[in-house]
């Protein structure tokens, strides 16, 4: 199970949206919690998610017209908490991986 | 003071729109009644599922915003086909459906559907509308999201209230979107990179998805890929990106793509992808998509990466500021000589698309189609086996000179696109290639063309089954032609009169000379350069199959060239 930290603006849809990532993905929804986050909103997500799933929740939350930021505790997720490769420092890990 | 509708319009000139597709009914009639006079042209067609395919038509020729209007209810959930058709393929959609009164949401009322849940999915973005006020910020920001990054549908549900509603009225509103970590770009810093890789590859490929359209980089991709000089192929979306009469341009790839295409992505060693989601029409197995190469993916989505298989190096943003930067540092080194590579991938031992081509009527007739219409036509194909013929046949390069329903594969979708291409382009040669089985999804689209004289070629690819389906049923289910037969279609010239629009019929023996008869020749000439609307009627063989194929799940390197093959 990995826990995963969405921060939004609650604008419509939104919150339905970020679950609907998961939920095509016929993944279980057992934990989630939504709630204000100074002017934002903020929720959290257990998810018993793969490696591949992870990044592709990360680049369609991303995608989503009001996430702000994604954020995990899964430590393979970490180079998806940067801005998505290859701008700024993710580009050096493809860049890495592409000459290795 | 102006109604809710009144804004609504002036808010759709406000964003360019002087063109709208759409179907009346109880909860929109508000907007209806305010057309008049408003600068907007409404296209009455006869279903929600005509105007949104149309909307879409006229979205995929342009590269601006298609717009659809339906009533509540039933009306909204006509558009969902084409709504979902539109997210697949990156199509710029805004449509706008009437809600049942404010007081009456969630009662089930009549008419009354949850239009903004049923779409959520098959949006890019979406909002019910809950105040007058809200109107002209809904109206500025889903034509932002429909146009911004990867193009896409938006769905606008007002309800009649508010459209019946007054206020004061100042002005359409811009809307300013929030920074968003998902909107960074490539640092420049990749261009290093592939030159690296480049350099390192003994067979690197390209491959062109319809990105490059989308993002206006043609003529940036067609200098880089004259200096790349590699072995080039497209998806469907992709074709016209790149001219056909390239020397290392090899069609179209994937399920039905060439033999040379489908060979030299599953031999490269390095492939670069711009703008193409790779979705499994493309890849076959992933297991064994492009088994031996490194792939670089060019590509504004952040969502369509590592989808199917996991790329070495993305590089995200707009082509038309990724492929300069990348073409600036190829210059500033030696191109390596791949020339050896090149001519094994476009030799001529691989070069044919389909040798039975020569003497298969179908493909000979859509041949005969595409070299005698003029240039610039547009080309729009439905979904089935006479698409993928179109699509291998295919040889212009006009980069939005081929549209059909790719992602989505919708049934139907030609006919009433083809009326927004024909509106969109009126002195462009539009002509709209169906099956049976997909024209009659959409056939009362016929009164459309009629009313509006749209001079539409329209040809149907007439083998009395769902040929495609058949297809799969003849090599995979054991010839179990399962509800496939269509032999008792109806007589499709005869219908054509009863919509007051000419026809006629020709048989496949019309193209069993080589070159055709004369009478043929002039037959055709007549049909594609008439000023009327036209639908011509061609007779197929009932079993003829589409060649080369990739069987669902199969490696690129196990496409099937001829029937002998499965057996």
């Amino acid at each position: 199970m990995q826990i995963f930290h969405i921060r939004y603006r609650n604008t419509q849809g939104t919150l339905m949206r970020i679950l609907n990532a998961a939920s095509r993905r016929a993944l279980d929804l057992p934990v989630v919690q939504a709630e204000p986050a100074e002017h934002d909103h903020h929720v959290t997500l257990t998810l018993d998610v793969n490696q591949k799933q992870v990044g592709q929740l990360y680049r369609e939350w991303y995608s989503v017209a009001d996430v702000i930021k994604v954020s995990s505790g899964a430590a393979h997720a970490a180079a998806w908490t940067a801005p998505h490769p290859p701008a700024g420092v993710a580009i050096e890990d493809s860049r890495k991986a592409a000459r290795a | 003071m102006l109604k809710g509708a009144d804004i609504v319009l002036r808010c759709l000139r406000a964003e360019g729109v002087s063109l709208v597709f759409g179907y009346p009914g109880g909860a929109i009639m508000p907007l209806y009644d305010a057309l008049e006079g408003s600068g907007v042209r409404h296209i009455l067609t006869r279903h929600e599922q005509g105007a949104v395919f149309a909307a879409e038509g006229y979205a995929r020729v342009t590269g601006d915003v298609g717009v659809a209007m339906a009533t509540s209810g039933p009306g909204a959930t006509n558009l969902v086909t084409g709504i979902a058709d539109a997210k697949m393929d990156s199509v710029p959609l805004v449509c706008i459906t009437g809600q049942v009164r404010s007081a009456l949401i969630g009662t089930d009322a009549f008419q009354e559907t949850d239009v903004f849940g049923v779409t959520l999915s098959l949006t890019k973005w979406s909002r019910l509308v809950r105040t007058i006020d809200e109107i002209p910020e809904a109206i500025a920001e889903g034509f932002y999201w429909a146009r911004s990054g990867r193009p896409g549908p938006v769905v606008i549900d007002i309800p009649t209230d508010l459209l019946k509603a007054k206020k004061e009225f100042s002005g359409p509103v811009k809307f300013t979107p929030h920074a968003r970590p998902a909107d960074a770009k490539a640092d420049g810093g990749f261009t290093d990179t592939i030159v690296a890789l480049l350099q390192q590859a003994s067979k690197p490929v390209a491959l062109v998805g319809a990105g490059a359209k989308l993002s206006g980089a043609i003529p940036e991709l067609r200098r880089l890929l004259d200096d790349l000089n590699i072995p080039t192929f497209a998806t469907v979306h992709g074709l016209g990106a790149v001219p056909p009469q390239s020397p290392y341009y090899l069609g179209m790839v994937g399920m039905h793509g060439t033999r040379a295409a489908n060979m030299a992505l599953h031999e490269t060693d390095l492939l670069l992808v711009f703008g193409a989601r790779l979705d499994d029409r493309v890849t076959g197995d992933p297991t064994r998509f492009a088994p031996h190469a490194r792939i670089i993916h060019f590509e504004i989505d952040p969502a369509q990466l590592d989808r199917v298989r996991p790329c070495d190096l993305p590089v995200i943003g707009n082509l038309a500021d990724t492929i300069p930067a990348f073409q600036a540092e190829l210059r500033r080194h030696a191109v390596p000589d791949f020339s050896g590579w090149r001519a094994v991938a476009c030799g001529t031992e691989r070069a044919e698309l389909d040798p039975r081509g020569l003497v298969q009527p179908t493909i000979r007739f859509l041949d005969e189609l595409f070299s005698r219409q003029p240039q610039d036509s547009v080309v729009l194909a439905d979904v089935g086996q006479h698409q993928m013929w179109a699509a291998q046949r295919y040889r212009s390069s006009s980069p939005r000179g081929f549209i059909t329903s790719g992602g989505l594969g919708a049934m139907g979708f030609a006919l009433p696109a083809a009326i927004g291409v024909q509106l969109a382009k009126p002195d462009t040669c539009v002509l709209c290639v169906s099956g049976d089985g997909g024209f009659q999804m959409n056939i009362q689209e016929l009164a459309t063309v009629h009313r509006l004289g749209l001079p539409v070629k329209m040809v149907i690819i007439d083998n009395k089954y769902l040929g495609m389906v058949r297809q799969w049923q003849q090599l995979f289910y054991q010839r179990n032609y399962a509800e496939t037969d269509l032999s008792d279609n109806p007589d499709f010239v005869e219908i054509a009169k009863a919509y007051k629009i000419h026809s006629f019929r020709l048989n496949e023996d019309a193209m069993r000379e080589f070159p055709v008869s004369e009478d043929t020749g002039d037959q055709i000439d007549r049909f594609l350069r008439s000023a009327e609307p036209e639908l011509l009627v061609f007779d197929c063989a009932p079993e003829a199959n589409v060649f080369p194929m990739v069987p669902a799940g199969a490696a690129l390197s196990e496409m099937l060239l001829e029937e002998e093959s499965t057996q």
